[in-house]
């Protein structure tokens, strides 16, 4: 028979076309019935982990240490997206409890962990630090219900860093280690600070904003008194008395070009680079930024540390980030990802940890191992112990996740800024843009 | 037959008669040659383009399918609540504000770059065309820069334009100039537009093979006829070059609509990134990308990109219409099919 009645090239496009189709399905199916212990050949459990580059090492370790094979996916939320929409996320993923964890948990993204931890001899409930509860939903509020994932480390991100000989040269009196100073204080002392040449900041005299603009101003209104979010997590408010504070304090922060804010951010995307140079005095940064600090003698004999400043509500000092890791509810090796939570915040991993000094362990038993040898481990230390007893969860919305909420900041803001709007006008547009997002959110979580 | 003119079998002869039909043996063995040659052909062509056609019905057309459908829901990818509703996200895009002053964006951007990057590399390749010493290295030197990756090449951007500790405002610094903050608004876009035409090299190099398939005897009888310079290039390389710039219009159009490196020049290329995109960068793809990702409106976001792909499509179609009569083929249209018989030999 000639090939072209037998394949003619509209049955050889159909065929393509199922055959197409037919692969598509297939790798979804490949994906879904995944027993996670292919990949060697070995026999052993490949589990696939994403987190960040820094981690490889320690997850190098983990495969010696637990006999398994550790596939390693680099963070990315838009890869993290993407997988978790196709159903095939990966076994354990790094994330932000605070900010992260009610908008995964209220879409059923997230494994309860709570079985896990009832039966766990390695990780009790009983030693989780407070800070852990960020990683809790109960669908209505943060803080409460059952625990989807772990924080590695933690710390209370209004505090902040600031280099004494920067200080003494600008003949200025240090920030009290005991008594926090007030938000219009910290910003005079930055004006004082900051150091300018022909239009450029040469030094500059405050970063006010080390986790994010908005963390920062839900942390700002509670400590004037006030919340950010309504009750239901549904809406925002920034006309309220002590929202509206908050933001014509950071207004006039941005305004006053002192430090990386939403018209002129930093370039390097975060503080460690711009402090070592010399070109920081102070950087709104918890604990964790010690751990950069004491790596280098020089920077760490003019460093010290300092409570979060306040509004004069009740003192409050809250933790953004929580940073640790979670198990998706599709993982496929559920059993195996809890072993490396076990492992990775409980064994060695986390002693070592604790012992450098990025972070306030997550596990109270570990608090002992943080370092407090040479004085400025000894003065960080202790102002931290101090700093403790007020820190308190705030609730993040289910209903958007932070990048959105952070990008409407920036698109109201720098106009904001240049035109002089009043914080009044900034903070209806605020609400009005916000809440329409998360009106949005709101009908497809239900 | 008899003047030894071979004409094609069931064709009509020069003279109006039928040629005689050939006897069923040799009927048999010509149509075992001609199918031999059609199923060859076939599977030729089966072969050829099987692997594409199958990469492109799986990462084409089932994604393209797939956003359509995405397109008419309200999905943010993760929910299980999301629900149809029909044409409502197509009505946002054409009357949302933000979205409709972020194509506009990215038309001017892209009315400013093509024709900049294209004119930058035909000069280019005009220069490094003429017969000069160490052609060659200059040809390397001015193609570089197309080499490197696009992350790269931003990230080198974002260092020299910082406002504080970047080399832009240090020069600035030294003649005691006030420095400028090149990443923000207004000075953004241009330094967005400059990021463009440095990779131009991909311009100069596609025009230069186009220059060097312009037969040099044409630029020689225009010298004889007392053309000068400019004369010979605005009558006789243009004209020439026309299908090479017309090829590097519509693929420089489609590249620049889609840009998407006002992120990577951002703070950072996230989702949480997109909050630092300055205003005068923020094109069609990152106000995408910014629904996708950010804000979690895969439906949205899905609907964005049918207008666009459909926008794509009409401009295509249009600068086609457009160009007919500016642009020279060098090679002859294709014949109409014969109507006179295939001749082997001749009188």
């Amino acid at each position: 028979m000639p090939m072209s009645t037998s394949l003619d090239r509209r049955r050889f496009l159909a065929l393509s076309a199922g055959t197409a189709l037919a692969s598509t399905g297939l790798s979804a199916c490949a994906g879904a019935a995944g027993t996670g212990t292919s990949g060697s050949g070995s026999g052993k459990t490949t589990l696939t982990v994403m987190t960040v580059e820094d981690e490889r090492k320690a997850l190098k370790d983990a495969e010696e240490a637990l006999g398994m094979n550790i596939n390693v996916i680099l963070w990315d939320p838009t890869k993290l997206n993407a997988m978790l929409a196709a159903k095939n996320p990966p076994d354990v993923v790094r994330g932000f409890g605070a900010t992260e964890t009610p908008y995964f948990a209220a879409r059923g993204l997230m494994t309860d962990l709570d079985p896990y931890f009832a039966k766990s001899s390695a990780l009790k409930v009983s030693d989780l630090d407070p800070v852990n509860d960020v990683w809790r939903y109960d669908g209505k509020k943060q803080g409460a219900g059952p625990r989807y994932g772990m924080a590695k480390d933690y710390s209370q991100d209004s505090m902040f860093w600031y280099r004494t000989d920067l200080f003494e040269a600008a003949k200025l009196d240090a920030p009290s280690a005991t008594e926090p100073i007030s938000y219009d204080e910290w910003l005079d002392l930055g004006k004082k600070l900051v150091k300018r040449r022909l239009g450029k900041v040469k030094v500059y005299g405050l970063n006010a904003t080390g986790m994010g603009v908005f963390p920062q101003l839900m942390g700002m209104t509670a400590s004037a008194g006030g919340t950010l979010f309504a009750e239901d997590l549904a809406t925002v408010d920034f006309s309220s008395p002590e929202a509206l504070k908050a933001l014509r304090w950071y207004l006039d922060y941005a305004k006053a070009d002192i430090g990386p804010n939403v018209v002129n951010p930093n370039p390097d995307g975060w503080d460690g680079p711009t402090y070592q140079a010399n070109r920081m005095a102070m950087s709104c940064n918890g604990y964790w930024f010690g751990g950069l600090i004491g790596a280098d003698a020089k920077l760490a004999k003019v460093s010290r540390f300092a409570p979060a400043p306040q509004f004069g509500g009740d003192r409050v000092s809250s933790c953004f980030g929580a940073t640790g890791f979670w198990i998706p509810r599709d993982a496929k090796n559920k059993d195996a990802s809890w072993k490396f939570f076990e492992w990775y915040f409980g064994g060695k991993p986390a002693q070592e940890r604790a012992a450098s000094g990025w972070g306030i362990p997550s596990l109270k038993s570990l608090r002992a191992n943080m370092p407090q040898t040479n004085a400025f481990q000894k003065q960080a230390f202790r102002v931290q112990e101090q700093e403790l007893p007020h820190f308190s969860v705030l609730s993040f919305t289910p209903y958007a996740q932070q990048a959105a909420l952070e990008g409407v900041l920036s698109k109201v803001l720098p106009g904001a800024v240049k035109s002089g709007t009043s914080a009044g006008k900034v903070a209806d547009t605020l609400n009005s843009r916000m809440n329409e997002q998360l009106a949005q959110g709101k009908e497809l979580v239900g | 037959m008899s003047t030894g003119q071979i004409t094609a079998p069931g064709a009509p002869s020069p003279s109006g008669e039928t040629a005689a039909r050939p006897g069923p043996r040799s009927h048999a063995r010509a149509g075992r040659r001609r199918t031999s040659l059609t199923t060859r052909r076939a599977i030729s062509f089966y072969v050829f383009a099987g692997p594409w056609l199958l990469g492109f019905l799986t990462l084409t057309a089932f994604p393209l399918g797939y956003a359509l459908w995405l397109s008419l829901t309200n999905s943010d990818g993760l929910s299980n609540n999301s629900r149809f509703v029909g044409l409502d996200n197509y009505r946002e895009v054409l009357t949302d504000p933000e979205t409709l002053s972020s194509l506009a964006r990215t038309g001017i951007f892209t009315a400013i770059t093509v024709p900049l990057s294209i004119a930058a590399g035909l000069l280019l390749a005009v220069l490094v065309n003429q017969p000069i010493r160490a052609r060659g290295v200059f040809r390397t030197l001015l193609y570089l820069p197309a080499v490197v990756p696009p992350v790269g090449a931003a990230l080198t951007f974002k260092l020299i334009f910082d406002r504080d500790s970047g080399a832009a405002n240090g020069v600035l610094d030294a003649l005691n100039i006030n420095g400028v903050s090149w990443l923000m608004d207004p000075y953004a876009r241009w330094v967005l537009i400059t990021l463009m035409l440095w990779g131009c090299g991909n311009a100069m190099i596609i025009s230069l093979a186009g220059l060097q398939d312009i037969p040099k005897e044409l630029h020689e009888a225009a010298r004889m006829d007392g053309a000068n310079a400019w004369q010979s290039f605005f009558k006789i390389t243009v004209p020439m070059l026309s299908p090479v710039l017309f090829f590097q219009v519509i693929t420089g159009i489609i590249a620049a609509v889609q840009s998407f490196l006002p992120l990577l020049i951002s703070l950072d290329p996230t989702p949480r990134g997109v909050s630092a995109v300055p205003e005068g960068n923020y094109l069609f793809m990152i106000h995408v990308f910014a629904q996708y990702f950010a804000n979690g409106r895969y439906g949205y976001a899905s609907a964005m990109l049918w207008v666009l792909f459909l926008i794509i499509v009409a401009i295509t179609f249009l600068v086609f219409r457009l160009s007919k009569g500016a642009v020279f083929y060098s090679v002859a249209p294709e014949p109409d099919k014969p109507s006179r018989p295939r001749t082997i030999g001749g009188k």
